[in-house]
């Protein structure tokens, strides 16, 4: 049982973390799709404010007036996306509390503590994911609705794809990191565990 | 230390202090367990034995003594060697069985074998063959939810041997259990124990599986009261 015969022989790699954190979501429907629907809205907000600068541009470049977002709505936004933040966390941490025996569990079975960490931010990461993608698409929806009544809703093909295939991948990398920041202090508590105490936890 | 000997416990205590009352959960404990021995540790709630049973397996530090598996001192691992010693040398059956409740009865019996860094296959190959040895082929696919409590402890005893490992420890296997489906699980591990030679310590209640076993210890406040052959 030497040193380096151990670290070689307990594994869980990335492959081992999606596989689970995937099931686990597909499993846990009704919670994780809560944190989805706070971080696509949270996303939406951002996106709406967004895309509909992006049409107001476009409108102009069109030859109509000039039209922007007020200053103070981005301000709203901010403190949306700090809002989605605190709901995720609050959300992981019950999602800790009640996975306690579970992570008591893996961890006689061999589970290290970067493992479980893993576990977490993997899952968070794919929540983000959805919840950005959901997000990007509720909020052109609602660029659309805000501005199509006023401007025409053709607006949206005089938007360079370029420009929206722009702001779809920084509302993904925005929610991915949104959900990480979100599950960290969640994800280290459960990391640390003491797995007598876990096991010894009743809900 | 002779040959047949597998874990050896020294003058082993753990002591916990709660609201400035020192709580005495294990205190001078000397005993050594021989390979494939099938070891019953009796004893009332608070006895001691769960705290045991964490110390042998490297969950808890002790507060005073050693424990040595095949001779070594284990409160001398790091964290990497104490997850493999988990993973690799013994396998953990529980009261409440701790099955992952998100994932098959076949994903819960490959689990060890993935933190054993076993190709995925080769890990759900192994986990069908041994729950084909503990009768529940035809419900691999089934998730703990779908399973009754017999066949849940049977899918935790399949997933504690998942690593081959050398030591069995099972706290209070039949506890949750009505008494013909506890009989099944019990002639189930001494089977274990029989066949493959794996060394079975079980903390009990259950006369029967008292019964079956090589040597009792009976345990009282965190101190060894009486060890009887069986």
């Amino acid at each position: 049982m030497g040193r380096n015969e151990a670290r070689d022989r307990v594994h869980f790699t990335l492959g081992d973390a999606l596989r689970l954190g995937y099931e686990h979501i597909r499993q846990t429907r009704d919670k994780t799709s809560m944190n989805v629907a706070s971080i696509a809205l949270g996303i939406a907000f951002l996106s709406t404010l967004l895309v509909t600068d992006a049409f107001y541009r476009a409108y102009s470049l069109e030859g109509g007036a000039r039209l922007s977002v007020e200053a103070y709505q981005f301000w709203l936004m901010f403190v949306a996306l700090v809002v989605t933040i605190v709901g995720v966390t609050n959300a992981m941490l019950i999602s800790v509390y009640e996975r306690y025996r579970e992570i008591g569990t893996m961890k006689c079975l061999g589970a290290m503590d970067d493992h479980i960490l893993k576990l977490f931010v993997v899952e968070s990461l794919i929540q983000g994911a959805l919840g950005g993608a959901l997000g990007f698409v509720l909020g052109i929806l609602g660029a659309l609705l805000s501005t199509g009544f006023t401007i025409g809703f053709y607006i949206i093909t005089k938007v360079p794809a370029m420009e929206l295939l722009r702001l779809f991948v920084g509302s993904m990398v925005l929610s991915t990191l949104l959900a990480v920041v979100a599950t960290l202090y969640p994800a280290i508590r459960a990391a640390r565990l003491n797995p007598v105490e876990a096991l010894s936890y009743e809900l | 230390m002779s040959y047949d000997t597998i874990i050896e416990m020294q003058d082993l205590a753990r002591h916990y202090e709660m609201g400035g009352v020192t709580i005495k959960a294990l205190d001078g404990i000397d005993i050594q367990i021989g390979r494939s021995e099938y070891v019953s540790i009796v004893g009332p709630s608070g006895s001691g034995k769960t705290t045991l049973f964490n110390l042998i397996g490297g969950l808890d530090r002790p507060t005073r003594g050693r424990v040595y598996i095949d001779g070594i001192d284990i409160s001398k691992l790091d964290a990497f060697e104490l997850a493999w010693l988990r993973c690799r040398k013994i396998g953990y059956i529980f009261q409440t069985f701790n099955l992952i409740q998100v994932l098959t009865a076949l994903e819960n019996v490959a689990l060890p074998t993935v933190f054993a860094g076993v190709p995925r296959d080769d890990g759900l190959a192994k986990a069908e063959k041994l729950l084909k040895s503990v009768g529940l082929g035809e419900r691999i696919h089934h998730r703990p939810m779908e399973l009754s409590a017999g066949q849940q402890q049977r899918v935790a005893i399949a997933r504690a041997m998942a690593n081959d490992p050398s030591i069995i420890l099972a706290d209070e296997p039949t506890g949750n259990l009505d008494l013909n489906t506890g009989m099944e699980i019990i002639d189930l591990l001494h089977g274990l124990n029989k066949t493959r030679g794996m060394t079975l310590i079980a903390a009990t209640h259950d006369l029967k599986m008292i019964k079956a076993s090589n040597r009792i210890v009976w345990m009282r406040d965190g101190k060894i009261e009486r060890v009887e052959r069986g």
